[in-house]
């Protein structure tokens, strides 16, 4: 809770204050510190945060996880919990410090002239409600509008919000409504009182990538329109290029970075926003690239720092920084960055792994001999019921639509989609987790789920599975090392010393120190977590994994790590991968083959290099022109925005229909697509001929002419 | 492997520092403790000793907590009646969870049928009042303390059994248990390794609860006639046995009402710190 209001700091030494010529700053944070304290100790989530936001300007505020982005902006709204406490500065909207202001006050420009939306819009909306009501709650109680006027109200907002049918989703409960459509009405809501600043607090994460790609234009539309300043809270740099036009870089609670976006992105001064731009995962036509990645975790201060806080994870570092904190410097432009050496280092590249690292990869099989694993006429159906008694039959809902493919041996083979796609449905199948509805999976040559339901474990343990989840997928009371010793005591090893050292081998293997098997999850980073998770999979000596959606939920520079290592595993053990994942970007680094799925089929499939560039199916092509990117990678094609539905998986026509912006009509509605087949296994299934698709220009013209992937 | 530099190794704790409510609730505990096993000797008097001229004495240097309607002396018999009741509701709740937690582990993990049996039997037990239901074991046999502690434990059977159910159905969707199949563990591994050491904390707290409500039930089946009999000593006995003085000679209650609170405290606290100690997060700071 904010304490009294205390006399500012005397000098307020590293405050950003921009000349800020013209008009004053709406928004202007100075010398911000936060604290999070209990009976174990203080943690300070912000020291001395200072910048502004001009009236009509998006501000970005980037960082990993733990770097204080989002208590920040709590701060600014008022909302801090858990123990959070602002210990000092000063937070001035419009020129009057909020901190000062009474609390009733501040409750009254909270909604009102200061809105907000949050990272996730299942949760951020009541169940109970209907979705009108909720919108129109704020009308009513800021703005003092009877519940009819509110109602009215409420209809011309969603309609701004780019929502069809106002009508039907005013009545509506959030479940009847899709993700993107319930942020947009999270977002009619901020908009209702016609605020001066919007809080975005990772506003379209917990989306689909097209998703949010219309919800960012519509966020910049809107900005733009009503000349709001906003906060972006982000940790996805390519987002942050395409609606900010400034950005501040935290780390460790410390503002390291400030400037305008263009030359932040693609001039980074600091070295910390230099790693996270080079850790981005972008489009690549080869695999076997490791990417840039940002060795440790992120930095936790108790006090005012002693020296640089990035010191430790810092390439560049040296004695200086490891002994004296940095004060932020200041150039002529406004711009900050909080690092001695940054003109020294100013055409210094972020260190590439790749050129030291970098080991002759092993040709992928050119013939594969029989595939690891088959998958035949896949289809996968939930809650059906088949019951001789007609009232109680049920179709039930479709997950996966008549799928084939085949993993060969050591071969990556990507699965791209968004949610409910089935993606995942396909791995748990592939892994006789669930049972198919129809159709076979073999696993080198067998049918897996009859051998498990036949009791026959051995088989089942060549195919493990790496979660998204890296905490929810370790039980939270026993050690790492009993985690992974477990595997070690159903393959029949008795003596305990030997599966000791075995263990202590797996987590040097992934990169942990031995020392890690004596602790508990909770004591790990998210990206140790998940090495943990690998090492635990490759306990029972595998052949196959299955990676869902292992990466998403880390960090880009963690990412960036634990992709490196799943590479760099696959090619010294001859590991087969499932790569699942929403990131079209991720695949692109570590799959040889890619499997574009939709609505429980698959769209389009094939060698990566040909899955990226022309001919595409629409799908394809749109998921590609939403992967971000920054102003360096070269010019933005024009995006192709889809429609906000739903799919339509186990009906008669293609499964992408209704939002296909290239529908050709009613065809699409009613015939199952062709498939287009390409001697080197490509196949597209859609009604538009190949060679009107082939027309179409290349998303990533830069990886046209590499002909020879 | 160049891309990792994990973190410095902070030094391992071995012991995890005690919580504070645990210690608290043992120093409310060991007298208790002492009181059931040496009750008889720690009393003044004997417990059952009648003496018709000093009847309702206020508490007094004679009598630290005055006497009852028979001239007994009410400390006395509070301290030889710990045994008993302690033993009533420890005893009943362990046998509760005895029966309640592999019940309740089978039907969320099975599910379907098994688990539908389970749950609509557990139905039927909790549809009859406590009392009848303690009423309907005992009546038929001559009443024992060991006959009102089976009565009781099967009591709060269904309580342990939908409480362990409905943890074990959320862990069932931990994706560790999903990684406990995929490397072919068995049933019984995955219920008593992998979800019963998430289980214990909510069930430790659940169990203190539980113990109090035993005693408190004991003294109920009591009071009827159907557990501890008269003139032996029992908290519950005592409260019940007080309630027509409790306007003359409110002492009567004060004493055990008090060592039964105390108890209720005591085992609380203890269950919570046992929690707060069996938590592999804990460090110790509470």
């Amino acid at each position: 809770m904010m304490t009294a209001p205390q006399a500012r700091p005397a000098v307020a030494p590293v405050t950003v204050t921009a000349p800020a010529p013209e008009p004053a700053p709406l928004l202007d944070v100075r010398g911000l510190t936060i604290s999070y304290g209990n009976a174990r100790g203080t943690l300070r989530a912000a020291s001395d945060v200072g910048f502004a936001i001009r009236p009509g300007e998006v501000m970005g505020l980037v960082g990993e996880s733990g770097s204080g982005k989002s208590t920040i902006a709590m701060a600014i709204l008022d909302l801090l919990g858990g123990g959070g406490r602002v210990d000092s500065g000063e937070i001035l909207f419009d020129g009057v410090d909020l901190r000062r202001l009474p609390a009733a006050e501040r409750r009254a420009l909270r909604g009102d002239r200061i809105a907000a939306v949050f990272q996730d819009p299942f949760t951020s909306l009541n169940p109970a409600l209907t979705v009108g009501r909720q919108i129109a709650e704020p009308l009513i109680q800021h703005k003092s509008l009877s519940p009819r006027q509110a109602a009215a109200r409420v209809l011309d907002l969603l309609a701004e919000v780019g929502i069809r049918d106002p009508r039907r989703v005013t009545a509506a409960y959030p479940h009847e409504l899709s993700g993107g459509m319930q942020q947009r009405a999270l977002i009619a809501t901020a908009l209702g009182c016609e605020p001066k600043l919007l809080i975005l607090d990772e506003p379209t994460t917990a989306l689909d990538v097209t998703v949010e790609a219309r919800i960012i234009d519509l966020l910049a539309k809107l900005c733009d329109s009503h000349g709001l300043s906003a906060l972006f809270v982000s940790h996805n740099l390519g987002i942050v290029n395409r609606i900010c036009q400034t950005v501040t870089v935290l780390y460790g609670g410390l503002v390291v970075e400030t400037g305008p976006t263009g030359r932040v992105l693609s001039r980074p001064a600091h070295p910390y926003s230099k790693g996270l731009v080079a850790a981005l995962p972008r489009i690549t036509a080869g695999r076997r690239h490791r990417l840039p990645s940002i060795p440790g975790t992120v930095a936790k201060l108790s006090g005012p720092p002693a020296a640089c806080v990035f010191a430790p994870r810092c390439p560049f570092a040296e004695e200086t920084c490891r002994s004296q904190p940095q004060a932020m410097l200041t150039d002529a432009a406004g711009d900050g960055v909080r690092c001695w050496k940054a003109d020294a280092l100013a055409g210094t590249p972020w260190p590439d792994e790749e050129s030291a690292a970098r080991k002759p990869a092993p040709q992928a099989p050119a013939q594969p001999t029989a595939p690891l694993v088959e998958v035949d006429h896949l289809r996968k159906v939930y809650g059906a019921n088949r019951s001789i008694l007609p009232w109680l039959r049920r179709a039930g809902t479709v997950a996966v639509e008549d799928v084939s493919f085949t993993v060969g041996r050591g071969e990556v083979v990507g699965v791209v989609g968004e949610s409910g796609s089935g993606k995942s449905t396909i791995g748990r199948a592939l892994l006789a987790l669930t049972e198919p509805s129809a159709g076979t999976v073999l696993f080198d040559g067998t049918d897996l789920t009859r051998q498990v339901k036949q009791g026959d474990q051995d088989l089942r343990r060549r195919a493990q599975l790496v979660f998204q989840n890296s905490a929810a997928s370790l039980n939270p009371r026993k050690t790492v090392g009993d985690a992974m010793d477990r595997p070690l005591v159903l393959a029949g090893r008795a003596d305990a010393e030997e599966r000791r050292k075995t263990v202590a081998g797996l987590l040097t293997r992934v990169g942990l120190p031995s020392a890690y098997a004596d602790r508990y999850p909770h004591e790990l980073s998210g990206g140790e977590r998940q090495r943990v998770n690998i090492a635990r999979a490759l306990a029972t000596d595998p052949d196959f994994v299955v990676c869902d959606e292992a990466v998403s939920a880390l960090d880009v520079s963690v990412q960036a790590n634990i992709l490196n290592l799943l590479a760099e595993l696959r090619d010294e053990m001859g590991l087969s991968y499932l790569f699942i994942t929403h990131d079209i970007a991720v695949v692109s680094h570590i799959a040889d083959r890619v499997l574009v799925v939709y609505g429980g089929t698959i769209c389009e499939e094939g060698p990566t290099g040909r899955v990226l560039r022309p001919p595409y199916h629409p799908y394809t092509e749109a998921l590609l022109s939403a992967v971000p990117r920054l102003a360096e990678d070269g010019q933005e094609a024009p995006r192709i925005l889809l429609e906000d539905a739903a799919p339509t998986p186990g009906g008669q026509g293609c499964a992408f229909a209704a939002r296909c912006p290239r529908k050709l009509g009613a065809i699409c509605d009613e015939q199952a697509p062709p498939v287009h087949r390409a001697d080197d296994g490509h196949r597209i299934a859609c009604h538009i001929p190949l060679a009107t698709l082939a027309e179409r220009a290349a998303v990533f013209p830069e990886l046209v002419g590499d002909a020879a992937h | 492997m160049t891309d990792a530099t994990p973190a410095p190794l902070a030094p391992r704790r071995h012991l995890p520092s005690l919580p504070v409510s645990l210690i608290v609730g043992i120093v409310l505990l060991a007298p208790l403790a002492v009181a059931a096993v040496a009750g008889s000797w720690l009393a003044p008097y004997p417990y059952d000793e009648m003496n018709i001229m000093s009847r309702l004495q206020p508490p007094g240097p004679e009598f630290w907590f005055g006497t009852d309607e028979f001239g007994r002396d009410v400390f006395s018999r509070t301290l030889v009646g710990t045994g008993s009741s302690l033993v009533m509701g420890v005893a009943a709740t362990a046998l509760s969870l005895l029966a309640g937690v592999p019940l309740g582990l089978i039907a969320g993990y099975k599910g379907g049928r098994i688990g539908e049996a389970i749950m609509r039997a557990m139905d039927v037990l909790m549809s009859f009042p406590p009392i009848l239901l303690g009423i309907l074991v005992l009546a038929v046999t001559q009443p024992a303390q060991w006959k009102a502690i089976v009565a009781i434990g099967i009591v709060y059977v269904p309580q342990v059994v939908r409480l362990t159910r409905a943890i074990t159905l959320e862990l069932m969707q931990e994706e560790f248990i999903t990684a406990a199949r995929l490397r072919g563990e068995n049933a019984a591994y995955i219920l008593f390794h992998e979800i019963l050491p998430n289980i214990w904390p909510p069930l430790a707290v659940e169990a203190s609860l539980r113990v109090v409500f035993a005693i408190l039930l004991g003294a109920s089946l009591s009071f009827i006639g159907m557990g501890a009999q008269p003139p032996s000593s029992d908290w519950g006995l005592m409260i019940s046995e007080a309630r027509p003085f409790v306007e003359q000679a409110p002492w009567i209650a004060l004493c055990p009402g008090f060592a039964l609170a105390t108890a209720v405290i005591g085992i609380n606290l203890l269950g919570d710190g046992l929690r707060a100690l069996l938590d592999p997060r804990n460090t110790g700071a509470h």
